[in-house]
């Protein structure tokens, strides 16, 4: 019982972290008295996330950045980059703040709009990751503004993790770099300053850029 | 017992001792004056096109390149550089937790133990020295007088420029002295803006970065092809463009047939013979089966690093010389220098939209120093230069931006608005009680004691550092550059990667470990020729002025050897 309520009260620090302390412990704790979401199943099997985790990160990495004309972060893979670069290459603080974000912000799906994440209709999940987003994007940009925080060290919560990691998984890839951006492996020479028109397509250079940010 | 013929396999006219910039320029200049010459290496044998990520595409790499926290604790040190630690260049910087150190306080040691060593990752930006430089302890009554000055050093900044190839522009500054340049790189468009404002608001100069990058062939180095524009040089450059011992030096000295190379060469100590008054030679730990080695020479270039050199005088104890070899002055391992930096300021660029580039150019700008010169006094001695570039920013910039889905995407594909962002290097005084010392109760795997280092910025460095960062600020917001940010972020000593200090020059063997051939007063055929003879810092870039005074000392050790003075 005891375990049961400390877990409830970090979860609130977590939520109310999450949501950029924007809102109260009272609200947050209708959180808590959600059920379960259905597991939709990823379509690839994840390594270090759960099957309904690995769904949730799918769909979210391809609402930040969907198929258009070319193609998105579900087809680019992003969402199994993003699990195997948690269980590779993330230290467990951070496996951790990952895991528990992503279950808050399920819980909260279901406090705010009544139904799972996966649940929500496609306007719906947009409307939520935004909101959700946005809060996170402004305590950053307030914390940053601060104290000048490297990028490593800014302790993201999920849903920027999530959008960190899908905009360096999609990017770094080869459809990303080559169909999205543009990029030429060997140039050969340099042209300091000419009108954009004449930088090859126009689009912006894939190059190599802090692997931070 | 050895055989003749292994007696004779361990002795050479000369031994070298590492492989980087310094290591690389005495084996090519020895061996070209016909000297057999033993090259030693701690670390493992790369040879040039021996570069295992250098044609990679990113997306070849796991992780999007990024170190994996296990990298980032095995080579903690290397990542506080920000920028050493990821897939495509880890391999070049040594695990920490295999050769550690003792920080008596913080002080950030960034080490590549291979053949090549750091001339595979340098910065290849390489600016001569001055008088202004030369004279400036005697001048300001600090440490002691280097014992040479700009003329004697010129030519041998126009052979070791001739032959690496440097790429830059004369700008006709006392303060920092033309060279023997290649065609320069160009500046864009706001770069170019912020040098005519700094002209004409300021009378400051900026100039294009002159690195070691062949924008032109040289006919003396046909295995070295002109740059590519590709920027992944700390990957190792396939094409030879950017100077390195592996690209340049070591092919030539390979080439007289001179020379034998043994890398997983660890030299633990300087052997002195007493009864002769010199060293007779070099003992060796193989870095992988741990067995002992004896190489015996007539002479001895020690170029191992500035703190690697440290560690093989302080290690060499003899009745001569109880304190550490050649150090009769005390000052061994004293007097840390290093350039201090991540101070400076950024902005970003209206306008310029319609203006783009091709290709990566690995060089920034240049603002040379102007601080301290033509009779103004700060309220600290000496100066600073910046380094910098201007570019578009890329798709990093959209992290707290609110669009998402499609225009994101959109978004992300549009060149970003320009900025520019300049750092500067200061110089760090030279203080005896910056050191390093061995500590004799620690042990590296190889049974050797490690080093310890109690360094630390001081008053003048940290009142100068006001000055990089308002100047850098003041200078673009009269560009006029919006938002105008600076920074001042607390490194270590070390952090430049420009250590040195720790074996100086000098007129006195009372005060200085070597004279001014770098040669150790108290042991003639012995020369130290890495970062440890400086005297002071200045604020350049300091490879080349470490391999203009190699090739000089070469010169004077083979010219001792005819006279048979050494």
């Amino acid at each position: 019982m005891s375990d049961t309520r400390m877990n409830r009260r970090e979860l609130i620090q977590r939520v109310a972290w999450l949501m950029g302390g924007a809102i109260s412990a009272p609200a947050v704790l209708g959180v808590l008295n959600g059920c379960s979401p259905k597991p939709s199943g990823a379509s690839w099997t994840p390594l270090f996330l759960s099957k309904e985790e690995g769904a949730i990160v799918e769909e979210v990495a391809d609402l930040i950045l969907p198929r258009t004309d070319t193609p998105g972060a579900r087809d680019v893979g992003v969402p199994a980059f993003i699990d195997v670069i948690l269980k590779d290459a993330y230290p467990s603080e951070d496996q951790a703040r990952f895991v528990s974000g992503l279950k808050d912000f399920d819980s909260e799906a279901q406090r705010a709009q009544g139904k799972p994440f996966l649940q929500l209709s496609q306007a719906q999940r947009l409307a939520f990751l935004q909101q959700i987003h946005d809060a996170a994007a402004s305590a950053e940009h307030a914390q940053a503004d601060d104290q000048d925080i490297p990028a490593s060290q800014r302790k993201r919560p999920f849903v920027l993790m999530m959008k960190e990691l899908t905009l360096l998984g999609f990017f770094t890839s080869e459809v990303g770099a080559t169909q999205v951006l543009q990029y030429v492996a060997v140039p050969g020479g340099f042209q300091a300053c000419i009108p954009i028109a004449q930088a090859g397509n126009g689009k912006e250079w894939a190059t190599e850029t802090s692997l931070r940010f | 017992m050895a055989t003749d013929q292994t007696a004779k396999d361990h002795s050479y006219d000369a031994i070298v001792i590492g492989t980087g910039i310094t290591g690389g320029w005495a084996a090519k200049e020895l061996t070209e004056k016909g000297l057999k010459t033993l090259v030693l290496d701690r670390g493992r044998d790369v040879k040039h096109g021996d570069y295992p990520t250098a044609t990679k595409d990113i997306w070849q790499f796991p992780y999007g390149g990024r170190a994996t926290d296990e990298d980032l604790k095995r080579q903690a040190v290397a990542a506080r550089s920000g920028y050493a630690i990821t897939q495509a260049s880890k391999h070049w910087f040594v695990d920490d937790t295999e050769h550690p150190y003792v920080e008596l306080q913080r002080f950030d040691w960034i080490r590549g133990y291979h053949v090549g060593g750091r001339s595979i990752m340098w910065g290849r930006q390489s600016y001569r020295w001055s008088d202004l430089d030369f004279s400036a302890n005697a001048k300001d009554g600090v440490a002691v007088d280097w014992p040479v000055r700009y003329a004697e050093i010129a030519p041998w900044y126009d052979h070791v420029e001739s032959f690496i190839g440097v790429s830059g522009r004369a700008e006709g500054l006392a303060q920092l002295p033309d060279g023997k340049f290649l065609p320069p790189m160009d500046l864009n468009c706001v770069e170019t803006h912020l040098q005519q404002t700094m002209a004409e608001k300021f009378k400051r100069k900026l100039t294009i970065g002159r690195v070691a990058h062949l924008t032109a062939p040289l006919a003396h180095s046909p295995q070295r092809g002109t740059c590519q524009y590709r920027n992944l040089c700390i990957r190792g450059c396939p094409y030879g463009a950017y100077f390195s011992s592996n690209s340049s030096t070591l092919p030539a000295a390979e080439a007289t047939g001179n020379m034998t190379l043994r890398p997983n060469s660890i030299v633990s100590e300087i052997i002195y013979d007493e009864g002769k008054g010199r060293a007779s030679g070099v003992r060796v730990i193989d870095a992988e089966t741990k067995e002992q080695h004896e190489f015996t020479a007539r002479v001895i270039f020690l170029c191992a690093s500035t703190f690697g050199s440290a560690h093989v005088m302080l290690n060499s104890v003899s009745k001569r010389f109880p304190n550490g070899f050649g150090n009769d002055s005390g000052e061994l391992g004293c007097n840390i220098m290093d350039h201090h930096l991540e101070v400076g300021a950024g902005a970003l660029v209206d306008g310029h939209t319609d203006e783009y580039y091709t290709g990566r150019r690995p060089n920034g700008f240049y603002i040379p120093r102007y601080r301290n010169l033509g009779g103004e006094q700060r309220d600290y001695i000496r100066g600073f230069g910046y380094q910098g570039g201007a570019g578009r920013l890329g798709w990093t910039r959209l992290m707290l931006d609110t669009t998402l889905g499609p225009d994101l995407k959109q978004q992300a594909a549009t060149p970003g608005p320009w900025y520019i962002r300049m750092g500067g290097f200061g110089e760090i005084l030279p203080n005896h009680a910056n050191r390093v010392t061995l500590d004799r109760t620690r042990k590296d795997k190889w049974g050797l004691p490690l080093l310890a280092f109690d360094a630390q910025l001081r008053e003048n460095e940290l009142k100068m550092r006001k000055d990089m960062a308002n100047d850098a600020a003041e200078m673009l917001a009269a560009a006029g550059f919006r938002e105008v940010k600076t920074f001042d972020r607390a490194t270590g000593v070390g952090l430049g990667i420009h250590e040195m200090g720790t074996a100086r020059m000098g007129k006195d063997p009372k005060t200085s470990v070597l004279n001014k051939w770098n040669q150790v007063h108290a042991c003639r055929n012995v020369y130290v020729t890495d970062g440890s003879f400086m005297v002071s810092s200045a604020c350049q870039n300091p490879s080349l002025t470490y391999m203009a005074f190699t090739a000089r000392a070469v010169d004077h050790a083979v010219g001792e050897l005819k006279r048979m003075n050494i």
